[in-house]
């Protein structure tokens, strides 16, 4: 058994009742929406139309949500249908950057996940979804894939369709007949300031509008639940994570390499702190933060949330082990010195600074995100950060290589249109090269190289403290704009 | 615990198989994955929203009793299971926690906003009590209902002839009026029924793939017929989402259309498309008098003079003759005629609102679309366009009152003789002129404050006591004509009453029948219930029982002759309940339905309590061949072919046989209307063009004049009854105007800037909408947004903005709104999750009344000047003079032509009129 919907744009109306019978059915609150319809004009008068794409789950065979869920709360079930359970999420929100469609949204009443499970309480008893049940003019077909007498299969073999997106290698099982492509791509006409008779739910994206008469332009639609469901704790919490891990691996890392030196109490205690911090935010950022163990205690194996969460109290509790060899009790100058503790929990540090470019790589709805220079960059990142409070002097190299793959993140080759309009985001205003790479970069760069161009500077001095916060600042702003950008990009 | 699946493998079925409907599983929603049962009681009935009545089945918990969803009920013929997004938002209404639960009575002065709740048995004796004055004092004529949405069918006839009076007022004359009497000169039947499905080719002159009579049912055969290759092709000066779902858009120019079906009516002439026997065959050809003076005197008219008259009558519309009218290029409008001749036969149409309700002559635009139907031989085919009164069932009763015998000049004032509906939306109008007086007014889900134009004067009558001595306003909801009456009375929603619907949406026959889904569930259990309020929430009433016990108090000894028509058939001189009314009918009125409900073991109220709708007969067409029996002393007239039996007219010979032919003098199609010549519009009685009060000629460029097209639909709402259901405000809440690119970068208006709307009595501000998808030169501003309230606690807060009407030192009046949409605290959470705050623009209050004087109707499209906003113009203000009001009134009755007509008749005696008096009433 493998469910699917089937949409016949010609024979779509764009009434709504689709829309209205699911939010009946499960009373899904203002605001948010399991199905819609997005309504797109074009063309010029008098050779205008208005086209209608109803909008939902594509209960995508490899769906990227299942795979992202670190507790298991979406799932596919037997039946080829992507189901939820609110019992199990914690409001993460990592299942709305995999879902490269918009599709998922956190419901204000419940505070976790939902979206479209194909009325999985009706199809088990062999009922239609109430979408298709209401539908006038029987537009949408709900049907077995696997079974070649469903009505579904019978109009696959004798029209041709589409589907959104289908170079996301996801699989979606929504398809579409005569679907319009402005209206399947979801840039070609981003969310603007106002609808035909609605207000607009959200202010328009950073996306420019086309302002040129008959170009494809949205009509009707509804909030962009996808759009920045990451915001600044996750920026923030991706810099005091580099921190954490940086402020350890510089002089773990000096210490491994050189016999002669030695990992002190304060860079692990600032690297605890930071932990510490890093933790918060992403607890903060929970819908459900009272669930924050479950990524732990119902871990999804897949998921380099899960992955991650376990990196990261690795980390802690070996930050914490390092801690007591130096202080307190337990103290132990051997143990402290041991290299391959050391290692270890430099190794830790790393997988602590890295693990969030494969989380990303799982977030298939953010096309700016799926770089292979991610995982070395964050490594890089952590390192600067780690310099930054520890041995300004190698950001001389540090800032440098961290400038040059930002550059080549920004103005690298981009094998998507959408990967392409984030860069684009990312470039435009001051924020990337006079901030990021002017006040983030440059201008501690240069306060560096006063600071040990000195005769006799023995170490940086006030310069290389005000580089470091400088620094800092950058790989602050970076983070935020890295991550706010393909966030603006519109998935539905 | 699971639930078996209804059938083996991965099928899916649409719907729960009727025969668990009395305890059906299913698991609960909320609670998925994990699967909690759920029992429910399936109660079919009828959504309320539109007029297309589409069967709902109500999912009623067992274990709350409380409904919980509507979804669709299969058995309906014309819905088939199937809904509009308005279907299942009945939930949202009946749930709604602005909703009225009891009845109420003003405290203070009327519209002063103060209400004190009042018991249904205060409500009765004080209202009946009135009547039954009225009654005895002869004051027959100061009673009067006037309904919004009609709902019980015939019921409220029957009331109002039993109360012996002429009260019965509606809303048709700002709605569909205008075509009623185009298509009544035509066939005697007021309404067409497109068999959409079987067609092969559909015009439209209306939006059916998103609004509009019967939207839903009108959709799915639409589609079915493009499905199996019809082409569709759709008039609208604006794109809507039917327009373009068509083969072809023409963006006529608003008052053009009549212009382009003549065009398109001369090409069918001229290129041999049109069926010439079918004409000479079912028109009165014979009545068109022969062209100039004394022609043809004394010979018999031939086919071929009549055809040579009507070509020269029609010569002037040529395909660039309408493309100067319509701004359609002619290419076009002769290819779409090509079309609709090759569709001979099978040419489905329909126009219903739209051209015919917004233009002076908007009647004509149907005459000319049914002279396309008669020209293809598709009037009453498999495919075409069939009279409603084939497809529509009526029921008929144990006893019926007769006919009254009043005529009230109210309703139909002399100088509308031809009015196919009550000259309503006039009613203040006409009262302010001295013409009379109302004791009790009823208002019934119709809010003519807000919906009709000039909603000014009518609050002043409204709140003139010697004008309407007392308002009750029934209603399920708030609205703001209900702010001004002296009680409001909560009726039920869609499924909290009783009556019976059908409509002509299919080539086919069918009845349904509407039930207060409670008292529906809790009686299968076993309960009694005397009234249905004891089951709805709070008091909620239905109008069955109101009318029932309300006439039982007017005549309590049965002394006025009234108290009868309100006894039960089967326990004469007890007090008739529902039960017993529907019974009788069920049993006796509607053909084969005992026949079907024995099959099933059932009694014919409880199958259509169970299954809520019966198929009557399906593919009625060619009625009009149906042989009459005729006696022996039946007379032909030889002209005509008209057959007299016994003094009445049975029938026509067509062929050496005597058929039923249509209700028109001739008993057939009325190419030629005598009526209209008779009437005193001889240059009218062919189906022609009349420039509308807003065609391109009528429009100064230099002012900056535009035409505004203010009656446009969306699939979400109806009217302002729809107000109250959040997930349909949440998908459409404002009503920008829709201007075209060009017209809005010559008038320097940028998408969104406010833009002040001048009509001739004042203006409003609104929000521009920038768009290619109007025809430049046209403006359109969309129905049902802009509601408000004038007190709190007086309208419901998902869809009114508070507002204040102030004098302004010119004389006019100005509302503002004093705020915005917001989120409010309830039992129900959403509330405060509105998003929204913009509640539109209320337009129809700046448009002064336009009664076209032969239809009566009320033509809707505005002549504006349309400019940026004014310094000190606040979005959604609006601006009115009362007095140019009144001005404008009197200048458009001077159009008319008042009766007597011919005979010294208040109207002709074969038109019918709504609940029609006594025969003799109808002479002056």
């Amino acid at each position: 058994m493998n469910y699917g919907f089937l949409i016949d744009n010609t024979r779509c109306i764009g009434c709504h009742a689709c829309s209205v019978a699911c939010k009946v059915e499960h009373e899904v609150p203002l605001g948010v929406a399991r199905t819609w319809v997005k309504y797109i004009e074009k063309g010029a008068f008098p050779d205008t139309r208005r086209t209608f794409t109803v909008t939902r789950c594509n209960h995508c065979s490899d769906a990227p949500c299942v795979e992202i869920c670190p507790t298991s709360a979406l799932y596919k079930r037997h039946d080829g249908i992507v189901d939820f359970d609110p019992g199990r999420c914690i409001g993460c929100k990592a299942c709305m950057q995999g879902c490269p469609y918009d599709a998922i949204y956190i419901d204000p009443q419940t505070e976790t996940a939902a979206k479209c499970n194909f009325c999985a309480h009706k199809v088990e008893v062999g009922l239609t979804p109430p979408c298709v049940t209401v539908c006038p003019t029987q537009a949408i077909v709900a049907g077995d894939l696997d079974d070649p007498a469903s009505s579904l299969v019978q109009i696959l073999g004798r029209k041709p369709v589409q589907v959104r997106k289908p170079e996301k290698g996801t699989g979606p099982k929504v398809f579409y007949v005569e679907a319009d492509a402005a209206s399947l791509v979801p840039a070609a006409a981003p969310p603007p300031s106002d609808y035909m008779w609605a207000q607009a739910p959200q202010p328009p994206s950073a996306l420019p509008l086309t302002e040129e008469a008959g170009a494809p332009r949205r009509t009707w639609g509804v909030k962009e639940q996808h759009r920045n469901s990451w915001g600044w704790k996750v920026s923030a919490y991706l810099w005091t994570k580099s921190i954490a891990a940086g402020a350890f691996l510089i002089p773990a890392l000096g210490a491994i390499l050189d016999p002669e030196r030695s990992v002190g109490a304060g860079p692990v205690l600032l690297a605890l702190f930071f932990l510490a911090l890093t933790s918060g935010l992403l607890i903060g950022d929970l819908r459900q933060p009272r669930r924050f163990l479950w990524t732990l205690t119902k871990p999804q194996w897949r998921s380099w949330l899960t992955r991650g969460s376990y990196v990261l109290a690795g980390y802690g509790g070996l930050l914490t082990l390092q801690l007591a060899l130096r202080l307190g009790p337990l103290r132990s100058e051997a143990l402290a010195g041991h290299r391959g503790l050391l290692a270890l929990t430099a190794l830790f540090a790393t997988g602590a600074a890295v693990y969030t470019a494969f989380l990303f790589g799982q977030a298939k709805g953010r096309d700016l995100w799926q770089s292979s220079l991610l995982a070395p960059h964050l490594v890089l990142q952590a390192l600067a950060a780690g310099a930054a409070l520890t041995s300004p002097r190698a950001l001389l190299w540090l800032l440098p290589v961290d400038a040059l793959l930002i550059a080549a993140e920004v103005w690298g080759r981009h094998p998507t249109e959408d990967g392409r309009r984030a860069a684009k985001l990312v470039k435009s205003g001051p924020w990337l090269l006079q901030g990021v790479l002017g006040l983030g970069h440059l201008v501690p760069f240069l306060l560096l190289l006063l600071a040990f161009r000195a005769p006799g500077a023995a170490g940086a001095g006030g310069f290389g403290v005000l580089a470091s916060a400088f620094a800092l600042g950058g790989l602050l702003l970076w983070e935020h704009l890295f991550v706010w950008a393909p966030q603006q990009v519109p998935n539905a | 615990m699971t639930i078996e699946r209804l059938s083996p493998g991965s099928g899916l079925q649409p719907y729960a198989p009727p025969e668990r409907w009395d305890d059906y599983v299913e698991y609960d929603p909320k609670q998925w994955p994990k699967r909690v049962e759920k029992r429910y009681s399936l109660v079919p009935t009828i959504c309320f929203n539109c007029e297309a009545a589409c069967g709902l089945l109500a999912f009623v918990d067992q274990e709350t009793m409380e409904v919980r969803k509507f979804e669709g009920n299969p058995l309906h013929p014309a819905s088939r299971g199937r809904n509009c997004a308005k279907g299942p938002a009945t939930i949202n209404q009946i749930q709604d926690p602005e909703r009225i639960l009891y009845p109420l009575k003003r405290a203070g002065k009327r519209g002063e906003g103060k209400w004190k709740r009042v018991t249904w048995d205060e409500v009765l004796d004080e209202i009946g009590g009135r009547i039954r004055k009225a009654l005895l004092e002869g004051r027959r004529n100061e009673v009067m209902y006037h309904v919004g949405r009609p709902g019980h069918e015939r019921t409220m006839d029957r009331v109002l002839k039993a109360w012996g009076i002429d009260g019965h007022n509606s809303h048709t004359n700002v709605c569909s009026g205008a075509a009623r009497l185009g298509y009544a000169l035509w066939s005697g039947y007021d309404r067409p029924s497109p068999d959409h499905a079987n067609a092969r080719f559909i015009l439209l002159l209306s939006a059916h793939l998103e609004a509009g009579h019967y939207f839903n049912p009108h959709a799915q055969r639409i589609l079915e017929g493009k499905q199996r290759g019809a082409k569709l092709a759709v008039f609208d000066p604006r794109l809507s989402n039917t327009a373009s779902m068509a083969d072809y858009w023409l963006p006529t120019y608003p008052g053009s259309e009549a212009a382009v079906l003549l065009a398109m009516a001369n090409v069918l002439l001229d290129e041999g498309l049109a069926d010439l026997d079918y004409v000479e065959r079912w028109t009165n050809w014979r009545e068109l008098p022969p062209e100039g003076e004394g022609a043809g005197g004394g010979t018999e008219p031939t086919f071929a003079s009549f055809l040579a008259a009507l070509r020269a009558r029609y010569a002037r519309y040529t395909p660039a003759f309408a493309e100067a009218e319509s701004g359609v290029p002619a290419a076009r409008i002769v290819e779409v005629a090509r079309q609709i001749g090759a569709a001979r036969g099978a040419f489905a149409a329909h126009v219903w609102r739209g051209a015919a309700s917004g233009n002076l002559g908007g009647w004509q635009v149907a005459r000319a679309l049914q002279l396309l139907s008669v020209l293809t031989a598709s009037v009453g085919t498999q495919g075409g366009t069939s009279p409603h009164a084939w497809n529509k069932y009526k029921p008929t009763f144990w006893e019926e009152p007769p006919g009254q015998k009043e005529w009230n000049e109210l309703l139909f004032p002399r100088e509308w003789p031809l009015s196919h509906y009550e000259m309503s939306f006039l009613l203040p109008h006409l009262l302010k002129e001295g013409r009379g007086k109302l004791d009790t007014y009823f208002t019934r889900v119709y809010n003519p404050v807000w919906t009709n134009p000039d909603g000014m004067t009518w609050m002043e009558v409204l709140s003139d006591e010697a004008l309407v001595g007392l308002h009750a306003a029934l209603t399920p909801t708030w609205n703001e004509t209900a702010a001004f009456a002296d009680f409001v009375l909560p009726m039920g929603h869609a499924g909290e009453r009783h009556d019976i619907q059908s409509q002509e949406t299919q080539s086919g026959r069918w009845v349904s029948f509407r039930q207060p889904v409670l008292r529906a569930a809790r009686e299968r259990r076993g309960e009694t219930f005397r009234h249905t309020w004891e089951a709805n929430p709070g008091e909620v009433w239905e109008e069955d029982e109101l009318w029932i016990e309300l006439s039982w108090r007017i005549d309590p000894d049965g002394s006025m002759g009234i108290r009868r028509w309100f006894e039960s058939p089967y326990a004469p001189g007890e007090k008739l309940t529902v039960h017993d009314y529907y019974r009788w009918i069920f049993e006796n009125s509607v053909p084969g339905l005992p026949e079907a409900a024995a099959k099933e073991g059932l009694a014919p109220l409880d199958y259509m309590r169970r299954y809520g709708a019966f198929l009557i007969e399906s593919g009625a067409y060619g009625l009009q061949h149906k042989a009459v029996p005729v006696s022996g002393s039946a007379e032909r007239d030889p002209a005509s072919g008209v057959v007299r039996d016994g003094g009445k007219v049975v029938g026509v010979e067509i062929e050496g046989e005597v058929v039923a032919g249509f209700p028109t003098p001739s008993r057939k199609l009325e190419i030629y209307s005598r009526t209209l010549s008779d009437w005193g519009w001889e240059g009218e009685a062919l189906p022609g063009y009349i420039r509308s009060h807003v065609a391109r000629s009528e429009m100064d460029a230099e002012k900056g004049e535009m035409v505004l097209v203010p009656t446009f639909r969306l699939p979400t709402l109806i009217h302002t009854r729809s107000g109250n259901a959040k997930y349909l405000n949440e998908i459409s809440h404002r009503n920008p105007v829709w201007i075209h690119t060009r017209d809005a970068e010559r008038l320097g208006i940028a998408s969104g800037a406010l833009v002040r709307i001048s009509t001739e009595i004042g203006y409003f501000v609104n929000d521009a909408w920038v768009t290619e998808s109007i025809a430049p030169g046209v403006v359109a501003c969309s129905h049902h947004l802009g509601r408000w309230r004038l007190h709190e606690g007086e309208g419901s807060r998902w869809s009114t903005v508070p507002v204040r009407f102030d004098r302004q030192a010119d004389g006019s009046m100005l509302l503002r709104q004093l705020g915005t949409i917001e989120p409010f605290e309830s039992a129900d959470p959403d509330s405060s999750r509105i998003w929204w705050s913009d509640g539109g623009v209320h337009q129809n209050l700046a448009f002064p009344v336009h009664p076209d004087p032969i239809s009566g109707m009320h033509c809707w499209h505005q002549k504006v000047v349309v400019g940026p906003a004014e310094a000190g113009d606040r979005y959604g203000d609006v601006s009115v003079d009362p007095a140019k009001s009144m001005a404008v009134y009197r200048s458009w009755k001077e159009k008319t032509r008042p009766a007597p007509g011919p005979g010294g008749l208040r109207r002709p005696l074969w038109l019918d009129r709504p609940l029609r008096p006594a025969d003799e009433m109808f002479k002056i």
